[in-house]
């Protein structure tokens, strides 16, 4: 063999070698496809999954926009996150709040609608709720990732405990990419334990996204190195679940993805919300609004 | 949550990630190396581009009507999983007239990751190909079918599809050293494409995706 072709042939074993690791991970957080430069929540313009009127408005002074850092276990360093808190900072000690985990798109901005709604269950301002900006979300520093999912959420786990928050009047909620740091933290918690957990379009598991996209049944680890996995992980829960799915779901397959979850749960309570006609991102909006409202306010007063 | 734009690119076309690989077979003896570049059409950056799938071919001319070849697939191979296609191809009828030459590509594509996460899947192309302007040009149509043998996928759920088929047309340039060739593919067209998160371009609405890829085969 010349020495020309051994040089060529060593250089691409080089190449493919060291790219060979080459993952989807990075794919599955969306974040800032609308890019800002502040947070601007009820004032934003930008695109959003669906507009509440006025009669669902927060009052300025109860709306409170900071930073946390996060910081996890083997971190050296923490990372700056926001974080929104709709309610009385001053009553956590004695509230319950809505721990409100996004989705894998965007902002606070852009789920800042679903998080109002929430404000309103049993009453304005009837329950705290807080949501934070993954890291590489929004004005979040760092990168997203799997295990940056967890901390994130628990950061803002343990700025709740700061302020007197107890597990008892803690209600965890995952929306799709949510349900990740949802689920997770109520099965394996960290600051705070959960007294309910409320998925609104859930993932299964990584392997099932695989699957769903490829219509085969390719294992996961072929692109992804992503251990999701809700479906194994609701296992442990014993806590009260409430699924909330829309059945024309084209993105999370109700199927193929909620129900596993639902079905999954071994726990002594729960509760099933297929929204008829509903897809990914307007389930609030089929439910509609006001009967979302009665169903998440029930279930979080219900006494199991 | 939006679409994922790139997650699953590579993975519904893991079963299109190359052209034909020989719709007529070989001279008797005669070797062939062919790179194929192409994917199915998605949306990127506002931009609607073929996915970039390299595919790198060999193939032998075992006899006159009978060639056998190896693929690699070089995408998936970045991605760390050796995909790999062993087969043949066939002629069955040779062109008479206005009829066309048949042939079959019986192939067996192999992905391996680890010993945890490997697939087979049997794969056999129907082709007919007209060759005219003095054999200068050959024109083919044809089926690829893709078969996934699993019963069961994830948490022991029914795997709905089993066979997956993707109707072609191309158009093959012959020349002395070199065959040009282009393909166009209709990916799987009995399923779904609005119930994956990726963001497919086809004129064939909401079910499968369509394919473009360009060829250069080396003879000697």
């Amino acid at each position: 063999m010349k020495t020309s072709r051994i040089f060529s042939l060593s250089i691409f074993t080089m190449v493919i070698c060291s790219v060979g690791c080459l993952r989807l991970d990075d794919n599955l957080f969306n974040a800032n496809a609308n890019k800002i430069t502040k947070y601007e929540l009820n004032n934003y313009k930008g695109e959003v999954d669906f507009k509440l009127d006025q009669t669902y408005g927060i009052p300025a002074n109860l709306v409170s926009l900071f930073t946390l850092t996060s910081k996890g276990a083997d971190e050296a360093a923490g990372t700056k996150i926001y974080a929104v808190y709709i309610g009385d900072t001053t009553r956590i000690s004695t509230d319950t709040v809505i721990m409100y985990c996004h989705g894998n798109k965007d902002h606070l901005d852009f789920y800042w609608p679903r998080a109002q709604l929430l404000a309103n269950t049993n009453g304005k301002n009837r329950y705290g709720v807080l949501m934070v900006d993954y890291r590489g979300y929004g004005l979040s520093e760092g990168k997203p990732s799997e295990s940056a999912l967890f901390t994130d959420v628990d950061a803002g786990l343990q700025w709740l405990k700061s302020k007197g928050l107890t597990g008892e009047r803690l209600m965890m909620y995952g929306f799709s990419l949510g349900s990740v740091p949802a689920t997770k933290l109520t099965a394996e918690p960290r600051s705070l334990r959960p007294s309910k957990i409320i998925l609104e379009a859930p993932i299964a598991s990584s392997e099932a996204m695989v699957q769903d996209a490829s219509a085969l049944a390719l294992p996961g680890s072929f692109f992804t190195d992503l251990k999701i996995n809700n479906a194994d992980l609701i296992k442990t829960v014993q806590q009260p679940f409430m699924w909330i799915h829309g059945t024309e779901d084209h993105f999370l397959n109700i199927k193929t993805q909620g129900e596993v979850v639902y079905n999954n749960y071994k726990g002594p309570n729960k509760e099933a919300h297929k929204i008829a006609g509903a897809g990914h991102s307007n389930v609030p909006v089929y439910f509609p609004f006001q009967q979302y409202l009665v169903a998440v306010g029930a279930f979080i007063r219900k006494k199991f | 949550m939006k679409k994922i734009v790139i997650t699953s690119l590579v993975i519904f076309t893991v079963m299109s990630c190359s052209p034909t690989r020989f719709v007529k077979p070989l001279a008797k003896r005669q070797q062939a190396v062919n790179l194929s570049l192409g994917g199915a059409l998605i949306s990127y950056s506002k931009l609607t581009i073929p996915m970039p799938f390299v595919t790198a071919t060999y193939g032998y001319g075992i006899d006159s009507t009978l060639t056998a070849f190896g693929s690699l697939n070089v995408t998936s191979l970045v991605y760390g999983n050796a995909q790999f296609e062993l087969g043949i191809t066939k002629q069955l009828l040779q062109q008479s007239g206005a009829w066309p030459g048949v042939s079959i590509n019986p192939v067996a594509n192999i992905i391996y990751r680890n010993k945890d996460a490997s697939k087979i899947y049997p794969e056999i192309d129907i082709n007919a190909f007209w060759d005219y302007n003095h054999k200068r040009n050959f024109f083919y149509l044809g089926v690829s079918n893709w078969f996934e043998l699993s019963g069961k996928r994830a948490y022991d759920q029914q795997q709905e599809h089993h066979w997956l088929f993707t109707p072609m047309i191309g158009e093959t340039f012959v020349r002395k050293k070199w065959n040009y060739n282009i393909e166009l593919k209709v990916i799987a067209p009995n399923i779904a494409n609005n119930t994956s998160t990726v963001d497919y371009k086809t004129p064939f609405g909401t079910h499968g995706a369509f394919g473009i890829y360009i060829g250069c085969t080396r003879k000697f």
